[in-house]
């Protein structure tokens, strides 16, 4: 940026232009004047650049095909995160069986408070913080959407796994779920580790039910 | 102006109106920023939403949540109030003041003019009044009920009418540059406003969009993109060419950059709308032209910077001295900053991780404070001493003012750039394994805290600043006398306004620019090969046009020059090219995007009842904070898609009978598209989704209790108020008119279904004994009874509606549909899995 004084002196109309020098054009609105100057190159091509890359990136799109569609690109994706679901699975529930769920699992004060954080994070909504199911407003109960889980009751299975199972999955398709209220399939948002850990708290917070086995 | 002589004329100045427009702008200014203070505080704490009120009134009010003050009310009144309120009178100001002075000519109508100023302030006083009553339309900067839309476009047309007689009056031949910006303004604004209003009441409160689903999407969004070009950009830059030289004292950098730049900026602007949905299920095509339109808007923004910070050279002592200055030559950084900001947003890779986010706050608060409120401070204090004839009452204020007001944006910007890059980090951060998502929504809600606290805290410094401003301006104004100027005027004796039509047209650079376009056009949407063709043809074109304005420059030169003396074929070439671009975006998804051509997944239409609760989804401004897209991407899918569906990214047939659409652009609170689920077992109507209803009922009644870390307001009156049941049967016969395919249903059955739907919801929560506040005695009959009534019921039996399909099913290989240019690609894709004799569809 030049200040006044290195400013070149500015002529008007043709006579600058013939000149090769800054044009201020002849006419003013209202006192504002104008120079004419030129373009910067830089400016102008950034300018052509996003243009050119305009017909570039739409012809690689439309006419050669080198991208892929969004839609096949997700689908991709997911199927191939389903197969490594699937494999985690696999692998995971070849380490933990009922055994190791109660006796290991379940023993270890790591796993079982990795276990009540989760719980915490996700399960309270529904079964509160005291495993109940109930919450406390001012002296009156009132019953949460899930089934409380300090109770001795084990609607879709007492063992271990099928506990594990069905926070896997969730509430099973086919049956009505409680008072309509369906769990939703934990597997999508935790891993098979971490619904171990979850299975390992409810383990250790209810051992009548799950009496350590031989 | 009857004394004029031969030779000249005497005028006085119609300053009266841009006296009151500048005030109204400060004092509108000064609501909207206070709205925008205490909104940004409701999203650090819960309680501001109405929680507060029983503090400040020590106990008198007793609320968990006021309906006026939730933020889903009040973030309309915020953008609304800083958009046309302080914004729109500082326009009109600025318009008011120079354009008198470029045309030589007092404004054509006082009348015109009172009814304009007046008028537009009933019509922010009106917005202030239903915004916060929950009247809305749902749509984004177009949330102002029908009756209001009549009279904001009726008094835009006031404003035009006057604007242009004017012109027609001016006593200067030659149109200025802030007089083409002022043009363009006034043209688009109203085509957009116009078109993104087109709706049909079905009271005298309440209307429906006739566009649904994704074409409301592309229309809203070629609105509310333009808007900020058209409303927020373009009469800036017509100020900024005005007021910039004149506090300077120096001249324009470069009379051709204007040229390049102006045509270059209404032309390219108006294509960009879709990159505010860049990966949702919008077709990509027009993906593809709302990214690649806004990286080739960066030069012509970058012009209009240029322009003004180069004129600047010669005049930067002035920096140290002059706050007018300081204010303009900051206010066009932050427009420089902005507007390479956009462009960046605006490219699919790193939209994929701001969208939604805190960032698209931060880039717009870069605009609107830096931009637009800078520029708005250094008008007024150019303009305050000239209006009232005296001088600014204090400099050192203004600087002030000024200092203030720039850590105050950068505080807040930098700290929503921070808490949306963080945030959209952590949306999409894998567990450990690689298979789930390591943090749970809230999670990264919470860890934004911080910054949502500094954001408050210089979003309030920028108001004290402003506050400032308008003490400083007071006490200026106090200090003179209104003051009109009055000039001698020389009566022009060329000719100009002669232009023929044929003249405008019939010329080598409109014919090269709208062939060019035209095959540029056909380009898009011709069949494999004529599309290439089409290009070949373009390019050539172009060539043949870089030559014929080689050799001819002077030829073309002289064709805009005349096309300056001729305000009406300047407005009209103004007109086509800001036309083109929502023309060619928006027209062919009408055609192609319909029912008729859905192929796998299509909405079920909602229950009466239904339809009652999203209505007040929409009335509460819920899509403020929630998104109903899920984009096609990992990050998105993984969250939101259910378990086990390889495609559950949102499809465009989901929400194709949606009026209004209710996509969102900003996730404060999770995506809810997949909240809706099946009918419950032996439930004739009842829907149990994701989550049972018990889990919306303390939800909604308190959503820290089901959700701990969670900043959404408390809704308890929505436990009060009831269902508008009466005016199902004519919202019904309105979405029937808009095309929905609503079975023929008369007014009884209406009202009976949707009764019949809100007792079942209402007898499976009095089974699972809630506890309505203050009700807490209801129980079984009496409860259910109670509740049947409810908004809330409601509104949950929406969200256990939303985003449900069924599967359509078409046999046979995929057909090109003109005006799809997708179709092709798929073509040859699915075309390809048929010849292999795979029938089933590649792509869902």
């Amino acid at each position: 940026m030049s200040d006044e004084n290195s400013e070149q002196e500015v002529k008007r109309g043709d006579f600058a232009r013939k000149k090769g020098e800054v044009v201020l054009r002849e006419h003013e609105y209202d006192g504002i004047q104008e120079f004419d100057q030129k373009l910067p190159n830089w400016w102008l091509f950034t300018f052509y650049f996003a243009i050119v890359w305009f017909v570039v990136y739409w012809a690689l799109y439309y006419h050669t095909g080198t991208y892929k569609t969004d839609q096949q690109k997700i689908i991709e994706q997911v199927t191939q995160l389903q197969e490594q679901k699937a494999a985690a699975l696999a692998t995971a529930l070849e380490s933990i069986t009922d055994e190791a769920l109660i006796n290991e699992w379940a023993t270890d004060p790591v796993v079982v408070s990795a276990g009540e954080a989760i719980y915490t994070t996700n399960c309270v909504a529904c079964h509160s913080a005291d495993l109940s199911g109930v919450m406390l407003v001012g002296d009156q109960k009132i019953p949460l959407p899930g089934l409380p889980l300090d109770d001795g009751e084990w609607k879709y299975g007492s063992k271990p796994l099928d506990l594990f199972k069905l926070i896997n999955e969730g509430t099973p398709p086919d049956e009505p779920g409680h008072n309509g209220a369906k769990m939703t399939p934990w597997g999508q948002m935790l891993s098979p580790k971490q619904i171990a850990e979850v299975t390992a708290f409810l383990i250790a917070k209810n051992p009548d039910d799950f009496p350590a086995q031989q | 102006m009857s004394t004029a002589t031969a030779k000249t004329t005497t005028i006085t100045y119609d300053d009266k109106t841009v006296r009151q427009f500048m005030i109204f702008s400060i004092i509108w200014g000064v609501v909207g920023m206070l709205v925008g203070v205490i909104c940004a505080t409701q999203l650090s704490w819960w309680q501001m939403n109405g929680k507060f009120v029983e503090w400040i009134t020590f106990g008198a009010v007793q609320s968990e949540g006021i309906s006026y003050l939730t933020f889903g009310r009040l973030r309309p009144l915020h953008t609304n109030a800083v958009i046309f309120a302080f914004v729109g009178n500082m326009m009109f100001a600025g318009v008011y003041y120079s354009t008198q002075r470029l045309c030589k000519a007092r404004t054509a109508s006082d009348l015109l003019s009172k009814i304009h100023m007046w008028g537009w302030q009933l019509i922010i006083v009106s917005a202030a009044i239903t915004l916060p009553a929950g009247l809305t339309r749902g749509k984004e900067y177009a949330e102002l009920i029908w009756p209001i839309n009549i009279a904001v476009a009726l008094i835009w047309v006031i404003f035009a009418i006057n604007f242009f007689w004017t012109l027609a009056k001016r006593n200067e031949p030659s149109l200025y540059v802030a007089l083409w910006f002022y043009i363009a303004t006034i043209v688009t604004v109203a085509m957009l406003y116009i078109v993104n209003h087109l709706s049909i009441p079905t009271s005298l409160t309440h209307s429906y969009p006739i566009f649904g689903g994704l074409q409301d999407a592309l229309v809203q969004w070629w609105y509310g993109h333009n808007a900020v070009a058209f409303f927020l950009t373009t009469p800036i830059l017509g100020i900024m060419y005005y007021f910039l030289p004149k506090a300077a004292n120096r001249p324009v950098y470069s009379y051709r950059l204007s040229i390049i730049h102006f045509w270059s900026l209404v032309f390219i602007y108006i294509w960009a709308g879709p990159h505010h949905l860049l990966n949702t299920s919008l077709p990509r095509w027009l993906q593809m032209l709302g990214m690649l339109f806004s990286l080739m808007l960066w030069a012509p923004s970058w012009g209009g910077m240029l322009n003004g910070l180069l004129t600047l050279r010669g005049a930067w002592n002035k920096l140290r001295t002059d706050p007018v200055i300081k204010f303009f030559a900051a206010g066009i950084t932050f427009y420089g900053m902005a507007t390479f900001e956009g462009p960046l947003l605006s490219i699919r890779a790193v939209n994929q991780l701001s969208h939604y986010t805190d960032w698209t706050i931060g880039h717009v608060h870069s605009g609107a404070l830096g931009w637009n409120g800078f520029m708005a401070a250094g008008m007024f204090y150019w303009l305050a001493p000239r209006l009232w004839k005296t001088k600014l009452w204090s400099t050192a204020l203004a600087n002030m003012h000024f200092w203030i007001g720039l850590v105050g944006i950068l505080l807040y910007v930098a700290s929503m750039w921070t808490a949306g890059v963080l945030q959209g980090l952590m949306l999409g951060q894998v567990a450990e394994g690689g298979t789930t998502l390591k943090y749970e929504f809230v999670e990264t809600l919470q860890a934004i805290q911080i910054e949502y606290i500094l954001r408050s805290f210089g979003g309030l410094l920028f108001l004290v600043g402003f506050i400032l401003c308008g003490i400083n301006i007071w006490k200026t104004a106090r200090s003179g006398q209104p003051h009109d100027d009055t000039v001698e005027v020389a009566v022009p004796e060329a000719t100009y306004d002669e232009m023929p039509l044929r003249k405008t047209f019939a010329n080598d650079p409109f014919a090269y620019s709208i062939l060019g376009i035209l095959f540029l056009c056909l380009w898009f949407f011709l069949p494999p090969h004529g599309d290439k063709a089409a290009l070949v043809i373009s390019v050539l074109l172009s060539i043949k046009a870089v030559r014929a304005f080689q050799t001819n420059a002077n030829k073309w030169n002289d064709w805009h020059e005349r096309l300056l003396h001729n305000y009406l074929p300047f407005t009209l070439l103004v007109f086509i090219a800001v036309a083109i671009g929502g023309a060619v975006q928006i027209i062919p998804s009408l055609i192609v995007n319909r029912e008729k051509n859905i192929e796998g997944r299509l909405q079920e239409l909602y229950t009466p009842l239904e339809l009652a609760g999203r209505d007040i989804y929409v009335s509460e401004g819920c899509y403020n904070c929630h998104s109903q897209m899920i984009r096609t991407l990992m990050p998105d899918v993984m969250r939101y898609g259910r378990a086990g569906v390889a495609d559950d990214f949102s499809h465009l047939g989901e929400s194709l009978f949606d009026h209004p659409f209710q996509w969102g652009s900003k996730r404060t609170g999770p995506d809810l598209s997949r909240e809706g689920g099946d009918l419950a077992d032996g439930a004739t109507y009842m829907r149990i989704g994701k989550r049972d209803n018990v889990w919306h009922f303390n939800h909604f009644l308190n959503p820290r209790q089901t959700s701990v870390g969670s900043n959404m307001p408390s809704y308890p009156f929505l436990f009060e108020s009831k269902t508008d049941f009466k005016s199902l049967p004519k919202k019904i016969a309105v979405q029937t008119q808009l095309g929905v395919p609503y079975p023929p249903m008369n007014q009884h059955e209406i009202n009976d279904q949707a009764r019949a739907q809100a007792r079942e919801i209402a007898d499976n929560l009095a089974t699972a004994q809630v506890i309505v506040p203050g009700q807490e005695d209801l129980k079984g009959e009496e409860l259910a009874k109670y509740l049947a009534d409810r908004q809330v019921i409601a509104l949950i039996a929406y969200m256990q509606k939303l985003g449900t399909y069924k599967m359509v099913e078409k046999d046979g290989p995929p057909k090109p549909q003109p005006l799809d240019p997708d179709t092709y690609r798929e073509i040859s894709e699915k075309g390809e899995a048929y010849r292999k004799g795979q029938t089933s569809a590649v792509n869902p």
